[in-house]
């Protein structure tokens, strides 16, 4: 993508329209600021009621986001890992999580769920992530053809997968999920008008949304407690950390972590997957066709969908980075789609190519304490998610562009429109 | 003989050297990295560079 020439100085990633417009266009800003500005500073975007901080620098380039992530200790999370504005206390009471915190303590709780997530466990597991897609795919194809043929790709095959796996894991009653997919969707919105109506209302409509999982943490807990079961929920209200029970909020925002970064993330790397397979046929042919590619397709379609945009970091004292100094209290967000195209690391970057290997992606974080807890998870699902789509659905086709999320934080799709050209 | 040393503050459970070299890493029930004795060198130097925290490393005794 060797584009023309942008005027640097009219892009502002912290307008959220930048985000709702084609990737193309958000990859040659990328690919410019990697060249020309590799720690480009930025003001903060306006969140009512919220006091803006001093701005941040974004950082593009492959190395610099690893050279960051990897000192934990120079480059903390504890000052708030999903936000660019400090989180405001009463946010923090359900949005807090481990994702925000440092080590030793990050550690220490991590560790409560760790066991769940290692590649041995989850490989029990696949069963029923098999039966899951296989369920989903057989209610989408039932969809298009009590309808007129088509099916939102978003709503019918890429959301409830990664919802119903790691409900079942928490072990979340089928009645409750709803609630679940509406509350994440509002908590990772980045403030969407569609999502959230009132701008004014933003800070409002975040908290309630916290306040209703917490809600239904506390039922599920007090559940727990009188008869433990063989799930996440169990393992955070029973397990001890230095000898202490976590407290409530601990539970709460690990519980709306765990729930909403399950949903998210697997949702728009399987919804952008489909996108990219619509508009690169032959990749797609030619996975359909040799099931043995899926273990590089999955990390390509990581690569190339790079689901969280950015974590933020900040500079616990003076540090220096690729030669330029910054102040203690810099604030760092490490634009992983951006690290993922970067053409030192990755030759052909803008390629979709399925057999890509060896492929370093950053898509679960670059290296450091905070890599993501659920990669195998999310690895797996994407996996048998579309050996699915290619075994049971050769006939599904995108017929229209996606409705893309307008937010900074998640790269997302809210709506996909797709047919079964099978069905009529 | 070759061995590999594990830095217990520094490791998160991640699991991607158990994915690398299952046959020398396994995470316990408890999520405890347990580490046997190398034998494919190759396997476990890449689980050693992939691992993500960096607390993994070789030692030679």
């Amino acid at each position: 993508m060797s584009s023309p020439t942008l005027d640097l100085d009219t892009v502002d990633l912290s307008d959220r329209s930048f985000w709702g417009a084609p990737p193309e266009q958000r990859h040659a800003v990328y690919d410019q600021l990697r060249r020309e500005r590799p720690f480009a500073f930025f003001a903060e975007p306006v969140i009512p009621y919220i006091e803006p901080g001093p701005g941040y620098h974004a950082v593009t380039r492959y190395a610099d986001v690893e050279a960051i992530s990897c000192r934990p200790a120079l480059f903390s999370s504890g000052a708030g890992a999903v936000s660019i504005a400090d989180m405001p206390p009463d946010l923090n009471e359900f949005y807090g999580s481990l994702i925000s915190m440092d080590d030793p303590r990050h550690g220490k709780i991590r560790r409560i769920v760790a066991k769940a997530f290692t590649p041995r466990v989850l490989e029990k597991l696949v069963g029923n992530v098999q039966a899951v897609a296989d369920d989903v795919v057989t209610r989408a194809r039932r969809t298009a053809e009590d309808g007129d043929g088509t099916i939102d790709v978003v709503a019918d095959l890429a959301a409830p997968i990664p919802l119903r796996v790691i409900c079942d894991m928490m072990g979340i009653p089928d009645g409750d999920r709803a609630l679940v997919l509406r509350q994440s969707n509002v908590i990772l919105s980045g403030g969407d008008p569609e999502l959230v109506e009132d701008e004014e209302q933003m800070v409002t409509a975040f908290l309630k949304a916290g306040e209703e999982l917490a809600g239904l943490m506390a039922r599920l807990a007090a559940e727990r407690h009188a008869h433990p079961a063989d799930d996440l929920t169990t393992a955070l209200v029973t397990t001890e950390v230095d000898g202490e029970r976590l407290t409530h909020q601990e539970i709460a925002s690990f519980f709306i972590l765990l729930l909403v970064a399950g949903n998210e993330t697997t949702r728009n790397a399987i919804s952008q997957g489909v996108l990219a397979l619509s508009e690169h046929p032959g990749e797609r042919a030619r996975w359909a066709a040799d099931p043995g590619l899926t273990r590089t397709a999955v990390e390509e379609i990581v690569r190339w969908t790079s689901p969280i945009s950015w974590m933020r970091r900040t500079a616990t004292q003076d540090v220096e980075l690729s030669g330029q100094s910054f102040p203690a209290g810099s604030k760092f967000l490490l634009f992983y789609g951006a690290a993922n195209r970067d053409p030192a690391v990755f030759a052909d970057p803008h390629r979709f190519d399925l057999s890509r290997d060896p492929n370093p992606h950053v898509g679960f974080g670059s290296r450091g304490p905070h890599f993501c807890l659920g990669a195998h998870l999310a690895r797996r699902e994407i996996g048998v998610a579309f050996r699915a789509f290619a075994d049971q659905l050769p006939d599904l086709e995108v017929i229209g562009p996606p409705a893309r999320l307008e937010s900074s934080f998640v790269n997302g799709l809210k709506r996909l429109p797709a047919r079964l050209t099978g069905v009529r | 003989m070759t061995r590999v040393v594990v830095d217990r503050e520094v490791c998160m459970s991640a699991g991607v050297c158990e994915v690398e070299a299952p046959e020398v890493f396994e995470l316990d029930t408890a999520g405890r990295l347990q580490v046997g004795q190398p034998t494919d060198l190759t396997a476990v130097e890449t689980a050693v560079r992939a691992c993500p925290t960096g607390a993994l490393s070789l030692v030679e005794d």
